[in-house]
């Protein structure tokens, strides 16, 4: 199954309902100038995206499980390969790229080098702190905790601040075993 | 060569001032891009209306004085792009290419979240775009 893949992250994300470009980033904009104007606070906003981003991709995660059919991933590296060529081409239509693994394949990093979301943003100088896409750490932080795995996202690079691309870097922390709420007698 | 651009906006306001000459006559190319808004005000309240402009008029040459001549655009949210320049002979195509390039640039700026509309352009991406297009255009009169 695995060289179908990168196919399938372009085929879904043609055959899914799309909406105007520019109209997503404006509107994502506009909502991190509203949080700015509401919360006052650089860390409370990036800590509020993040929120955010955890909330969509809790239930992001059954919509891309029901539309892309991928079977169940082996390991973490697997994980890593769905979520760049499969789950980020089909929400924000680009591809990120993985690398750097570490030598026990715990963590990665996940480098986008195009961002749909920062189109014509420019962070004035009194907001320098702002990790303005974290809602997207929220999001895969939130979609991996539905499928009992709980990471760790940070930014290392930001392109917003002045790098050449976005890099994510996701950690491991461990995968929780499925629990059932109900006891086995009701 | 051009001299200056300049973005006003519809309540006069002014948006963006960028001079492309020695910094001493900065005051007095201000003075003429005041000026060329009086000229406007009168062509966009004459009975050129008549004929319907859908969107972007380019208003042409507003104001020769004996060195420079300032050029016209506005936009259909009544933004005003000025060209303040000291050629004597540009053509018109090159002048409306230029207002065109400008106008996107502007467009771009102004989607950034963190541009309040009606505050100026503080974006660093627009100058020095803009600067790429005033570069790009001096020697296409010549051409």
């Amino acid at each position: 199954m695995a060289p179908l893949v990168p196919k399938t992250g372009d085929a879904i994300f043609a055959s899914i309902d799309r909406v105007n470009a520019e109209l997503f980033t404006l509107t994502y904009g506009a909502m991190v100038r509203q949080l700015l104007t509401d919360l006052e606070e650089v860390d409370v906003v990036n800590k509020q995206l993040d929120q955010m981003g955890y909330n969509i991709g809790a239930r992001l995660i059954d919509e891309f499980l029901a539309k892309s059919n991928v079977s169940r991933c082996v390991d973490f590296k697997e994980t890593a390969d769905v979520i760049a060529k499969v789950g980020l081409k089909m929400f924000l239509g680009v591809t990120a790229s993985v690398s750097n693994w570490d030598p026990e394949g715990s963590s990665f990093s996940l480098v986008l080098d195009d961002n749909p979301l920062v189109d014509f943003v420019e962070l004035p100088d009194t907001f320098q702190g702002l990790h303005y896409c974290n809602i997207l750490s929220g999001v895969i932080r939130g979609a991996l905790e539905m499928v009992s795995m709980k990471t760790e996202i940070t930014w290392i690079r930001d392109m917003l601040h002045g790098d050449d691309a976005y890099e994510l870097r996701v950690k491991l922390l461990k995968q929780i075993p499925e629990e059932y709420p109900y006891k086995d007698d009701e | 060569m051009i001299a200056c651009v300049a973005v006003v906006g519809h309540q006069n306001n002014p948006l963006y001032l960028q001079s492309f000459t020695g910094a001493d006559d900065a005051l007095k190319l201000h003075h003429i891009v005041h000026c060329s808004l009086d000229v406007i005000d009168e062509r966009v309240n004459n009975p050129k209306r008549s004929v319907i402009t859908l969107n972007e008029s380019y208003l042409g040459l507003l104001y020769p004085t004996e060195s420079y001549k300032v050029y016209g655009y506005l936009s259909n949210t009544k933004v005003k792009f000025l060209v303040v320049t000291t050629d004597l002979d540009v053509k018109d195509t090159d002048i409306r290419s230029f207002f065109r390039r400008f106008h996107a640039a502007y467009v771009d700026a102004v989607s950034n979240p963190f541009h309040v509309p009606g505050k100026k352009i503080i974006s660093r991406i627009f100058a020095v775009r803009v600067s790429g297009i005033v570069k790009a255009f001096a020697p296409g009169t010549y051409g």
